[in-house]
């Protein structure tokens, strides 16, 4: 009872955290989603321990822990490698902005004329 | 073929704080090329942008640092944009001897080459043995790929023809060495004619060295997985929108 108690604590301060967060604006309501998701998943987990217990045993793992930490592991990554994919897309989409901006200001001539004579403002 | 006329040239040279050597820099490229000069800007915190346009460059700058390849890109993009057929890339801290992009103008706007790249293995350009063996690999694997022996494939100092700014006005690299090494493969994959031309080049004026040991380890492994990854990789992704 101690544990799924700890747990419980656990997954309220991330809930709480997490809300927090969505009340700051400082993060989207779909992530917001996730680490919700996942607080509860992880009281569920601690309550359904006996269920994990057989389940273990039925695939040929010892404990119902190791089966909890494989699969938060998988998950984490998971969640790691969609969150670079993000990063990637965003940092590509910056990038272009950047340009995009460099241009729409555009080119400065210079205080002397150019080499070809003209004026080229 | 005639030699270029200066008002078809762009010379592009990408500066990030280069407040101390720019206005040497562009002087000497407009005294001895006598063409255009862009300096794009890469977010510089200096004078730099006040000091190009003093000494007779036009300049266009970024609103953050995008990296020398960025800088190169959106250089790519004006002189697209200007009609230009000819391009070449300078140092912005006196590393390029105007001189010597004349000859590199001269091998794609006279040979009919589509992008010149200026070696420094002919001046003497010494290097750490792990460096130079790092350098013979990769241009022996990238001489292969694009068919033309280039034996210096991370210098920066080239110049491009009509077909190589049209190319890659649209999907120059802009990742630290992609925008040299990885710019050879899609050359290559887009036909263009390389050809390589001995150079002089310079001790450093000023600025400091691109990067450390360490960083340059990892930037030399995300290189080989760019250029394995290459053949079988979807294009580059595409502008917001068309130019």
């Amino acid at each position: 009872m101690r544990l799924e108690i700890f747990v419980l604590v656990v997954a309220c301060i991330n809930l709480a955290v997490v809300l927090e967060f969505v009340r700051r604006r400082k993060l989207a309501e779909s992530f917001a989603l996730l680490w919700t998701g996942v607080a509860i998943a992880a009281f569920l987990l601690i309550v359904a321990r006996p269920v994990i217990d057989d389940f273990a045993g039925l695939v040929g793992i010892e404990s119902g822990t190791s089966v909890v930490f494989s699969l938060a592991i998988a998950f984490l990554l998971v969640v790691s490698v969609i969150l670079s994919v993000h990063v990637t897309r965003l940092e590509s989409r910056l990038e272009m902005l950047a340009e995009e901006i460099a241009l729409l200001h555009g080119v400065r001539h210079p205080d002397e004329p150019t080499a070809d004579g003209g004026d080229a403002s | 073929m005639s030699p270029p006329d200066p008002a078809e040239t762009l010379v592009l040279i990408p500066a990030l704080n280069e407040a101390d050597t720019v206005s040497d820099v562009v002087r000497a490229a407009r005294t001895l090329l006598g063409c255009d000069v862009l300096v794009i800007d890469d977010g510089s915190s200096d004078q730099t942008a006040q000091l190009a346009l003093a000494a007779g460059a036009m300049v266009i700058s970024h609103p953050f640092n995008l990296g020398v390849g960025g800088a190169i890109r959106t250089g790519l993009r004006v002189a697209h944009q200007q009609g230009r057929r000819y391009a070449v890339q300078l140092d912005a801290d006196g590393q390029h001897e105007p001189a010597e992009a004349k000859r590199l103008l001269d091998r794609v706007a006279t040979d009919g080459a589509d992008l010149a790249v200026g070696s420094r293995f002919a001046s003497g350009y010494r290097v750490s043995f792990l460096r130079g063996s790092a350098m013979r690999l990769l241009s022996r694997t990238i001489s292969r790929r694009v068919g033309t022996h280039v034996d210096d494939t991370t210098s920066g100092f080239r110049a491009f023809g009509p077909r190589a700014i049209d190319t890659f006005a649209h999907c120059y690299p802009t990742e630290y060495l992609s925008d040299t090494v990885e710019a050879l493969l899609i050359a290559g994959d887009a036909g263009l004619t390389i050809v390589v031309e001995q150079v002089q080049m310079h001790e450093r004026q000023g600025g400091r060295p691109s990067s450390g040991r360490a960083r340059s380890a990892v930037q030399l492994m995300r290189l080989w997985l760019v250029i394995l990854l290459h053949p079988v990789r979807a294009s580059r992704p595409g502008r917001v929108r068309a130019a």
